[in-house]
């Protein structure tokens, strides 16, 4: 009697969507929200290899956050975060932009070969790192030559082992694989800009930059700020390239927060201190994801 | 001819981006004594196709079939737990609804190499890591889960409401209209966000390389990264291993090019 209610509810309205709900987000609270409190939590606490297997472990109140403040590294990689973030964004967003600008232009094959460019997107990072690697190579490369070729260079740039290049070349890479992501979704929102607005403007006798800058910038406002929160929220998970380029080296120069943080729990086993640039880290991601969110429910409303 | 002009241009800037895909190609038909050449050949001078023998020399097949484990396993969960949720979630209407999809857009966000420690410390408590593939599977199926339910959730508010309405009046269940007449119609997006899905869970790194301690269960992420730091100079097996790699990859995505510019861009943004 009770089962039948039971299947009842299941396959009626209200009950048959919110157990379809609630199954799912059940799923994200175990692997995904619990985690994250979980790691908020270890980052109050002293977390080494002889308490790991315990759950009771001793509070260390705020020493973990002021131990990391001191460490020497702590300042450099925070700058190198600041710096690859800022950069991968900055031309990711330019260059997207203007393949998109490029795009839209009415020829054959336009569609087709924007599509192309999503090849960068699909590969896996790893790989990608792996290829540009290569490419990077300071004696053989093809980058190197690329640049003699054209007078840029003289002699050879070691771009994974000198600390003054190592950070720039991580971004190159980066940049590669973002910019697909950020054409397409741009075009998307150029697709959604009326004709006559620029009609109008050019009966006016706007010109075509005049155009871009009353007209396509202001329009473009929404989807430029959901692009660029998406950005950096790609940019931060960003590990796999550092992974296969740098390993963070030479000597930190290249070295991010999100890698460091996976640095301190796996490979020197100061859990407490991944932890806590973690928790640092996500609250950070978590503050643009709002900000996205934000920005996107304001374009649907207008 | 303006318009031709055009088209040349966007496939030179095409074959400029593309370049490191066709680099890696062209430097694994060389011979490990003419990648040292400088300057480079652009064009390997005595193309050698060794695919067979990098494959045989590294046991590739071994470590792809664990990435397609692996990767068919996030698939599943992510299609079984997040089909049913988009489709509610796109109905859905108030404040519950709305506290639902927030926190799926926020745990999407989330960055694996800092969501890897608590789920170490966790998974290694409950004795997970004994499973590690499993492991895995789980710990990436809830950032997949998360993208497939915004992406289908588009797919799903296309369907118009009145199909499930009519349905209803009919006679169906709540149940029966979403698996005979949503379902059907939803189709595409659903069977396009899975195979973007699959492709991302395909070339997945960070789990892998912190729950897979034993070298015969690594994925190919895991075991090309491992060849990569060790072997940094073998760059014709490296870029072969590479390429045996995406080349699945990349013939989904010649074949659905088409689909998976359309999926992504209905959803990406709402």
């Amino acid at each position: 009697m009770l089962q039948s209610g039971f299947a009842k509810y299941l396959r009626d309205g209200k009950g048959f969507e919110g157990t379809l709900i609630v199954a799912a987000v059940l799923y994200l609270l175990v692997f995904a929200a619990f985690p994250l409190i979980y790691t908020v939590v270890m980052s109050f606490q002293e977390v080494d290899m002889f308490t790991l297997g315990t759950l009771v472990r001793p509070f260390a109140g705020l020493q973990n956050y002021t131990d990391l403040f001191h460490r020497p590294e702590f300042a450099p990689i925070v700058w190198n975060t600041v710096i690859f973030v800022t950069l991968s964004i900055a031309f990711q967003l330019t260059i997207g932009f203007a393949l998109a600008l490029f795009f839209l232009q009415d020829f054959p094959g336009s569609t087709y070969v924007r599509g192309l460019f999503l090849a960068g997107w699909i590969l896996p990072a790893l790989v990608v790192g792996a290829v540009w690697r290569w490419i990077f190579a300071g004696d053989f490369g093809v980058l190197n030559y690329a640049l003699q070729s054209l007078g840029l260079i003289d002699g050879q740039i070691y771009w994974l082992s000198d600390p003054a290049y190592a950070l720039y070349s991580v971004i190159i890479a980066n940049i590669w694989l973002g910019i697909p992501f950020n054409m397409i979704l741009l075009s998307v929102g150029l697709a959604g800009i009326p004709g006559d607005v620029y009609e109008a403007a050019e009966m006016d006798g706007a010109n075509v930059f005049q155009r871009f800058l009353t007209i396509t910038l202001p329009m473009m406002g929404p989807t430029l700020g959901a692009v660029i929160a998406l950005g950096v929220i790609f940019t931060l998970q960003q590990f796999d390239l550092v992974a296969a380029l740098t390993q963070g080296g030479p000597a930190n120069a290249s070295n991010v927060a999100q890698y460091w943080s996976w640095q301190m729990s796996f490979q020197t086993y100061e859990i407490s201190g991944g932890a806590t640039v973690a928790t640092m880290m996500i609250a950070l991601v978590i503050v643009v994801a709002v900000i996205y969110v934000r920005s996107v429910q304001r374009e649907q409303s207008f | 001819m303006k318009r031709y002009l055009l088209l040349a241009l966007a496939l030179l800037f095409a074959a400029i981006y593309l370049f490191p895909v066709y680099w890696m190609y062209a430097t694994a038909l060389k011979t490990s004594g003419s990648i040292f050449k400088y300057p480079p050949e652009l064009w390997p001078s005595e193309p050698l196709v060794q695919v067979s023998r990098v494959f045989a020399e590294h046991d590739i097949g071994r470590y792809l079939w664990n990435s397609l484990l692996v990767a068919s396993g996030i698939t599943a969960i992510t299609m079984l737990l997040g089909t049913g949720a988009a489709y509610a979630l796109a109905n859905a209407r108030g404040t519950k609804a709305n506290i639902a999809l927030f926190l799926v857009i926020v745990l999407q966000v989330l960055p694996p190499s800092l969501m890897v420690t608590p789920l170490f410390v966790a998974f290694n408590h409950v004795g997970l890591l004994d499973y590690p593939r499993t492991a895995v599977v789980l710990a990436t199926a809830a950032k997949t889960l998360a993208f497939y339910i915004v992406l289908c959730r588009a797919t799903f508010t296309q369907v118009p409401r009145e199909l499930k309405d009519a349905a209803l009046v009919d006679g169906n269940s709540h149940l029966g209209a979403f698996f005979l007449i949503i379902l059907p119609l939803a189709r595409n997006g659903i069977l396009i966000t899975s195979v973007l899905v699959f492709l991302q869970s395909f070339g997945e790194y960070v789990y892998s390389r912190s729950f897979i301690a034993t070298r015969e269960l690594q994925t190919a992420t895991v075991n090309l990264a491992t060849y990569l730091s060790a072997n940094s100079a073998d760059w014709v097996g490296l870029m072969n291993y590479a390429g045996i790699y995406v080349a699945p990859i990349l013939i989904v995505f010649i074949l659905l090019q088409r689909q998976i510019v359309t999926g992504l861009t209905s959803g990406a943004l709402k």
